[in-house]
């Protein structure tokens, strides 16, 4: 990674979004590269105010709880210059390794996948259409993940692959939240259904590719009593025909 | 309540500059006073952030205390050349419960954590000091002037813990736009909040 590209990872950094790998890398970084360092303090403190945005009033007891537990707790010496103690050990301390996740809790909310590749110097035009899509689907599912009502259902497909089902009976959408959708061949694609009074009703198509995204169904669910995806010629079918590789049930209304 | 800063109140008001670290370095010496005080600032803060990332009530109060007691254990190690003692304790309680999300493997735990979120309780906005409510507002108008790209970058990394791969992923961008997403959309609410360092 070049110097200015290990730059541009400042945001990410301050908001603990980089792999473990990148993390340390960039923290290698950051010792040589005071306005890095200075750009991430600055990240952080205005992260510190998302944090206090979304302050909540403890319950009762909880501070007895953690005003019980402190005099058990032995404090940390000040760290002595000499003693090894930067920003290393620290970050030693804060982090614990962890596992990534195949499909984050993150997947549950907000999602666009409408293959918004931007890719560099070709088709701004195209670009620009296309990031405008994705920002009004942004939009869309944004909502619906945060409507006080969403319900989440997660599970895997058949065959391979993981997702998560977001419904809103109040804005009236669903959305299918997909991660490691496997490939298909010869055209064919995923397609979206809702089973209504038994009967399977096409509610939209997805591309295998990109893997990972989101879709808003197309349709709204109401008399739904679920969801379901099948995998179909290209261009869709309007009924399945192969077995559905997700049933996913809805919340009745 | 033994406060050391004028005009505490119970519940989470933001003391005057300086105070949280001079409150830190009292806390450093074994303090429990000074960390009453500290307790009573950022606790607010603290369990709502980590419920935003951990979602289950019950694993996020169990991970706020986690937070809150190392700051007590580790406040001779905050460095205020490095940053506001609020961003040091922020910075902590977001990576504990990062860490927290991304450790849960098994989907029944994600699905459990997943439905708690129905269950946790709204908002009560009438107990909400005023303070409180100023500083979401101002985030809200603030969060208002980013891009969607932007904004919901942000949102999805910090209040989600996504890594910028899955922040990519989810939304169908480019991992170089998600990354100079991050940073440009933290730079513009940094602008706008009137953040200084």
């Amino acid at each position: 990674m070049t110097t200015a590209d290990l730059h541009t990872l400042t945001g990410a950094y301050a908001l603990h979004a980089l792999s473990d790998r990148e993390s340390e890398e960039f923290a290698r970084h950051l010792a040589a590269c005071p306005a890095c360092t200075q750009e991430v303090r600055e990240l952080r403190e205005t992260a510190a105010r998302l944090a206090l945005a979304a302050a909540e009033t403890p319950p009762a007891g909880f501070r007895e709880r953690v005003m019980a537990a402190v005099p058990e707790v032995r404090q940390l010496p000040p760290l002595v210059p000499g003693q090894g103690g930067s920003g290393r050990s620290r970050r030693r301390m804060w982090r614990r390794r962890m596992p990534q996740l195949a499909l984050a809790a993150c997947l549950v909310v907000a999602a666009v996948a409408v293959g918004t590749t931007v890719d560099a110097e070709h088709q701004l035009a195209q670009q620009r259409s296309r990031t405008a899509t994705a920002e009004q689907q942004a939009s869309s599912l944004s909502r619906l993940l945060v409507a006080p009502d969403a319900a989440f259902h997660n599970g895997g497909l058949t065959g391979g692959g993981s997702s998560t089902v977001v419904s809103s009976a109040r804005l009236g959408q669903v959305a299918f939240v997909y991660h490691g959708l496997p490939a298909l061949t010869g055209g064919r694609v995923y397609e979206l259904w809702y089973s209504k009074g038994g009967v399977m009703v096409p509610a939209g198509l997805v591309s295998p590719s990109p893997p990972n995204g989101a879709k808003l169904l197309n349709g709204s669910p109401s008399g739904a009593a679920g969801v379901g995806v099948t995998v179909e010629p290209a261009g869709g079918s309007p009924r399945p025909t192969t077995t559905p590789i997700l049933l996913a049930p809805l919340p009745s209304a | 309540m033994h406060a050391a800063v004028p005009g505490e109140q119970p519940v989470g008001p933001s003391p005057g500059p300086g105070a949280l670290e001079a409150l830190l370095d009292r806390v450093s010496r074994g303090d429990q006073a000074a960390f009453e005080t500290v307790y009573t600032t950022v606790a607010g803060p603290v369990l709502g952030l980590v419920r935003r990332l951990v979602r289950d009530p019950a694993q996020s109060e169990e991970v706020a205390q986690e937070v809150l007691i190392e700051v007590w254990r580790c406040a001779a190690r905050f460095d205020r050349d490095k940053g506001s003692a609020m961003s040091w304790i922020m910075t902590l309680a977001h990576r504990r419960a990062v860490d927290r999300v991304r450790s849960a493997q098994a989907s029944t735990d994600r699905e459990q954590r997943v439905a708690a979120r129905d269950h946790t309780p709204a908002y009560d906005e009438v107990s909400e000091q005023v303070e409180r409510r100023l500083e979401r507002e101002q985030v809200r108008r603030c969060l208002g002037s980013l891009t969607e790209i932007q904004r919901e970058s942000v949102l999805l990394a910090y209040y989600r813990g996504c890594t910028y791969q899955e922040t990519a992923d989810l939304l169908g961008a480019a991992l170089g736009t998600v990354k100079t997403r991050l940073r440009d959309g933290l730079i513009r609410l940094r602008d706008c909040l009137g953040v200084t360092s």
